[in-house]
């Protein structure tokens, strides 16, 4: 059990440095990692392609976005009023 | 019989700074009446009150002036001065307004979708009535300086017509603005962009009335002859209020209309 939680920590990862976003404030990071996961998968299932690839960005999005931001803008693209362009 | 041996003006006792004060008292409490109790009376009471100091106090410093010869040329000066830094104290009020349109549409936020003019503005077209808006300050702007040069070269009949064009084009954009206000898809409760548009706009244009009624005013006063060729600075005053007026409609017109639609 104990080396599986010590192994389990080293593996731990989280998003890597984006030189694209370097401050501390990390919104734009989470947001943009958002838009582009949703961007890319509608244009893979409009053209039939495999989602998996837009894996990366979700992943970022999941381990930087507040949990409340997430449910709140998946609840706005579910009702039309998703303020961002996807 | 005493005689001032100095060219400066030592103004007698005068009740209006009293009643200036206790009419803005009037008005600052009366609008936290109507806001709060939905009782306009104080607030009615402040705003006669005031209108009524501005109007003896401003008819008490033509009389010391026109009338009464106390406008030396050194006393002329000091009224300079003080139009002037009045009206560099107005350049810093917009400058707020400003850097509250540029703060919030340089960096939008995610909840405006991240770009500007926000998820669902739909902003007037720049080059619809604001741009004849542009065109009719910009003319008055040359119909102002047309008057003041007939007062300078004594043309009485050019000074008057000149001052006419000018406030009829001051009129002629309020009201044009009056109707874009009533016509606009957009309120002051939508989002930022509804804020700081409403806000810049809207006390540019409750100065253009400001500037209108001045000019007014001086209208009046060339009507009755109270101008001379060179002694005139209640126009000049207005006119270098009436510029400062256009020029902010400039930055508005660049800033708000054209960059940020």
């Amino acid at each position: 059990m104990e080396d599986d939680i010590k192994t389990k920590i080293k593996n731990c990862k989280t998003a890597p440095f984006d030189s694209c976003f370097p401050n501390q404030n990390q919104t734009k990071n989470c947001w943009q990692n958002y838009l582009d996961f949703h961007r890319c998968e509608k244009a893979m299932t409009a053209k039939g392609g495999d989602v998996s690839v837009c894996q990366w960005y979700q992943r970022v999005y999941k381990s930087l976005c507040p949990i409340s931001w997430l449910s709140n803008w998946d609840n706005q693209r579910a009702e039309g009023t998703f303020p961002g362009k996807i | 019989m005493t005689h001032q041996m100095h060219a400066y003006h030592m103004v007698n006792p005068s009740p209006w700074p009293l009643t200036g004060a206790l009419s803005a008292l009037l008005i600052t409490s009366g609008l936290m009446m109507w806001f709060h109790s939905n009782s306009i009376f104080l607030l009615v009471l402040g705003l006669i009150t005031n209108i009524l100091t501005m109007f003896q106090w401003w008819r008490d410093i033509i009389r010391e002036g026109t009338f009464q010869g106390h406008h030396t040329p050194i006393v002329q000066k000091g009224l300079r001065y003080g139009m002037i830094l009045f009206i560099i104290s107005e350049v810093l009020f917009f400058t707020g307004f400003f850097w509250a349109f540029y703060h919030s549409s340089l960096v939008p936020t995610t909840e405006l979708g991240g770009y500007w003019p926000p998820a669902g503005i739909k902003p007037l077209n720049p080059l619809e009535v604001p741009l004849l808006n542009t065109a009719v300050l910009l003319a008055s702007g040359v119909s102002v300086t047309w008057a003041h040069h007939s007062i300078l070269e004594k043309d009485r009949i050019n000074a008057i017509q000149a001052l006419i064009v000018t406030i009829s084009l001051g009129l002629y954009f309020t009201l044009l603005q009056i109707m874009e206000y009533y016509e606009s898809p957009f309120t002051i409760a939508d989002s930022v962009y509804g804020s700081t548009f409403f806000m810049a706009t809207g006390f540019h244009g409750f100065h253009v009335i400001i500037g209108s009624s001045f000019l007014f005013i001086c209208l009046m006063r060339q009507l009755k002859f109270h101008f001379t060729s060179n002694h005139h600075f209640g126009f000049e005053a207005a006119a270098w209020y009436w510029h400062f007026v256009d020029v902010v409609w400039l930055f508005l017109y660049v800033s708000i209309y054209w960059w940020g639609s």
